[in-house]
């Protein structure tokens, strides 16, 4: 970690904990608490879909939009299966296989189609598969009241007074196993190596001989899992809409960027904390008409302090 | 749920509708049993159909009455040409939808409405085209505070104060906190009332705004505890209120507070979604007639809609609000001269002097009169979540409101009190 990573990191935790702070002004500290740990049990879900999004891009250099509708799918077919009674334990292993399979059959037959293409592109087009996915969703699956539940919704510990599911607590914890994790993946493997030489110099890693496509169908796969575990969460703790989970993608996206989509601590960071002030927000009665905009403020405050080194973080040659 | 579980719904559903009565034709318009073959009557419907929701129920049911009216005499021998445009939640598309029915088309008037956005575009072009909206979808003030929209459903404000009413009267209500989306149209509008009706009655209430883009609502709940309810009012569409009372049963919250709803929750999918926990806890307003009551009227629906209607089309309340408006349409318009059946100036003059229609799917009658605000339908029915389903728990009563000063007025004057 350099020198100026944890000087990112600590500046970002001192800036939040100041704005928790003056939001959380004045008021009981049992209501703080029951807002920030609320907050906090989303924030990790923005943290969780973040990660996926940080883990393909790094290695492809595609940021993935359609990473939400593959949770949407994948959520909606695990309820299916609820409904037609399957063991429910095959039914939540549907859904992670049902995201995974719609990531691979992008990122195998549509993403090595525009290798060669600016990021922009690249994005935009996972942005089209999004929507067709959506449409296909919302085609099978009309507009219903429906949920989805987990055996672990049932089981709670009381945090600062909020009783917080065991869901929950997976949610959070598989977040910062996942960074732990990756990171590892990352350092210390081989595929993890020719990721990060890809994500260094694309052209450079295909005439050292890196198996570009092999690589590349990892990290989509990789991505699929945590789409499809996100979504499963999402659809339970959240709201089991596919309009809601394929747009979760949008807040994953803010905390990717907090992390400059390559630094996977800042993300969990970031997602946490967009959270946290989302949440922190509903107390104050001018400014919690703007509750969703908070992951996008926090993401666009980062992306200006970025860019005071003028690196770019997407989009450009970097 | 799938269209595939839907229709095994749909189709239990109607069988249950129509256990032991003899199986008989729909009874629609002049019931000749004759197809109408004279010059048809444009008539426009509207819907909102694309994410985050498909209202086109009430148009489905409206076209399905309107098919078995042609297939029975029509209006006096015209069949009605019922063409419907869907607005996709889209002001401009919205706007492009009126133009297309009530200037290119020609229509003499629109029923069955089930837009929202197309309300709140469209409701001064209903004005000045001089073209009168029956609407069955009504959820925000513009469709029951303008003088060409008249909606057969009741819309958030009169459900919501139905609900707070019974929660004071026989739950103890006396603090109520009304979670709603932060639309000034919609939740503000609908909420308010409510919280009027409890200080009122010497109790308080406040409000809990969810902002529609916000994926979360565990804060609304939070800030409606905080406010030290004994009462929470779900104002919300099925899904987010179900996201809540999802919330809640996290918090284990359910035996702490009294839940009570507005007709959004009065949908035969809910109990499912909602679990074993919430039964017997979870008291739903209906705005329309509960399906238990399966009067002439609502047996005729489901007859209309299993002979005219795709079988995967809802039997909603909002179904339901679709084809009382088509059979309060006709029967104004089987009233009337053919010859003046092209008029829409004649066509909304007979509109405006519908009144007294009744129906056993509606508390009330149903009237238009000649106001700048109708809101006919304020009264209905309680319900509990019991047992996967509906249990009525307070038949038709009238909802307790100074709000409804001015409408209880023009009831008067049309001699209906």
């Amino acid at each position: 970690m350099t020198r100026e990573t944890i000087l990112n990191i600590a500046l970002y935790v001192g800036a939040m904990t100041l704005i928790i702070l003056l939001l959380g002004w004045g008021k009981p500290s049992k209501v703080l608490g029951l807002f920030f740990v609320s907050g906090l049990a989303v924030g990790s879900l923005y943290a969780l879909g973040g990660i996926g999004l940080v883990v393909l891009y790094r290695a492809t250099g595609v940021l993935n939009f359609a990473n939400g509708a593959a949770g949407a799918a994948g959520a909606m077919t695990a309820w299916q299966l609820g409904q037609w009674a399957v063991w429910p334990p095959i039914a939540w292993l549907s859904c992670i296989l049902v995201a995974l399979f719609i990531s691979l059959a992008y990122g195998r037959f549509i993403a090595p189609l525009l290798a060669w293409r600016e990021p922009v592109v690249k994005a935009v087009a996972t942005l089209g598969f999004a929507l067709i996915i959506l449409g296909l969703v919302s085609f099978i699956w009309i507009d219903d009241p429906r949920s989805l539940t987990l055996p672990t919704d049932k089981i709670g510990v009381r945090i600062l007074g909020l009783r917080v599911t065991v869901t929950r607590l997976i949610v959070i914890v598989t977040s910062i196993a996942l960074v732990i994790g990756i990171w590892a993946y990352l350092k210390y493997t081989a595929v993890g190596l020719q990721m990060r030489s890809l994500a260094n110099d694309r052209d450079l890693s295909a005439l050292i001989g890196i198996p570009i496509l092999r690589v590349e169908t990892i990290a989509w796969a990789l991505s699929g899992v945590i789409a499809g575990f996100t979504g499963l969460m999402f659809g339970d703790l959240i709201r089991l809409e596919p309009t809601v989970i394929t747009f979760m993608v949008i807040p994953s996206i803010a905390a990717a960027i907090c992390g400059r989509l390559e630094h996977l601590l800042l993300v969990l960071i970031g997602g946490l904390s967009m959270g946290v002030i989302e949440s922190l927000l509903t107390l104050s009665p001018l400014l919690k008409g703007v509750r969703p905009v908070a992951p996008f403020a926090t993401a666009a405050l980062v992306l200006l302090w970025y860019q005071r080194s003028n690196r770019l973080t997407f989009g450009g040659g970097d | 749920m799938t269209k595939l579980n839907k229709l095994a719904i749909i189709a239990g559903f109607s069988v249950a509708g129509l256990a032991g009565q003899v199986m008989a034709d729909p009874i629609c318009g002049m019931n000749t049993g004759e197809a109408a073959t004279g010059t048809p009557v444009i008539v426009g419907g509207i819907h909102g159909n694309a994410a985050p929701g498909d209202f086109s129920a009430s148009t489905d049911a409206a076209k399905a009455y309107f098919d078995c009216v042609n297939a029975n005499g029509g209006i006096n021998g015209r069949p009605i040409d019922y063409r419907i445009e869907n607005d996709q939640w889209n002001p401009e598309a919205a706007a492009q939808a009126a133009a297309k029915l009530v200037d290119d088309a020609g229509a003499v008037a629109l029923v069955g409405n089930g837009s929202f956005m197309e309300m709140a575009v469209n409701a001064q072009t209903y004005v000045d085209k001089g073209i009168m909206s029956m609407a069955s979808a009504c959820a925000i003030s513009e469709c029951h505070e303008t003088p060409n929209i008249v909606s057969t459903n009741q819309g958030p404000l009169p459900s919501n104060l139905g609900a707070t009413q019974y929660a004071q009267e026989e739950l103890g209500a006396t603090n109520v906190a009304c979670i709603a989306l932060n639309i000034p149209n919609n939740g503000p509008w609908s909420c308010k009332e409510s919280i009027g009706l409890m200080e009122a009655r010497g109790g308080s209430g406040s409000m809990a705004l969810l902002n529609p883009g916000a994926p979360d609502v565990n804060s609304a709940l939070l800030e409606a505890i905080a406010s030290g309810a004994d009462t929470i009012l779900l104002n919300l569409p099925a899904g987010l209120a179900i996201a809540v009372l999802k919330a809640a049963e996290e918090q284990d919250l359910r035996d702490a507070y009294t839940w009570i709803a507005p007709t959004p929750l009065y949908d035969l999918s809910v109990p499912a979604a909602l679990g074993d926990y919430w039964d017997g806890k979870v008291y739903v307003n209906a705005e329309l007639a509960p399906f238990s009551v399966n009067g002439p009227d609502a047996q005729n629906f489901l007859k209309v809609m299993d002979t005219h209607a795709n079988p995967d089309d809802p039997r909603d309340t909002f179904a339901q609000s679709g084809y009382l408006s088509a059979t309060y349409f006709v029967k104004r318009m089987l009233e009337m001269d053919p010859v003046d059946l092209d008029d829409r100036a004649k066509v909304t003059d007979a509109i405006r002097s519908i009144s007294g229609y009744t129906s056993d799917l509606m508390c009330g009658p149903y009237y238009v009169g000649d106001a700048d605000f109708h809101m006919p339908n304020h009264a209905g029915w309680m319900t509990k979540i019991v047992d996967g389903g509906f249990e009525i728990v307070r038949d038709c009563y009238e909802f307790d409101s100074a709000y409804f000063e001015p409408h209880i007025a023009i009831e008067k004057e049309l001699g209906l009190r």
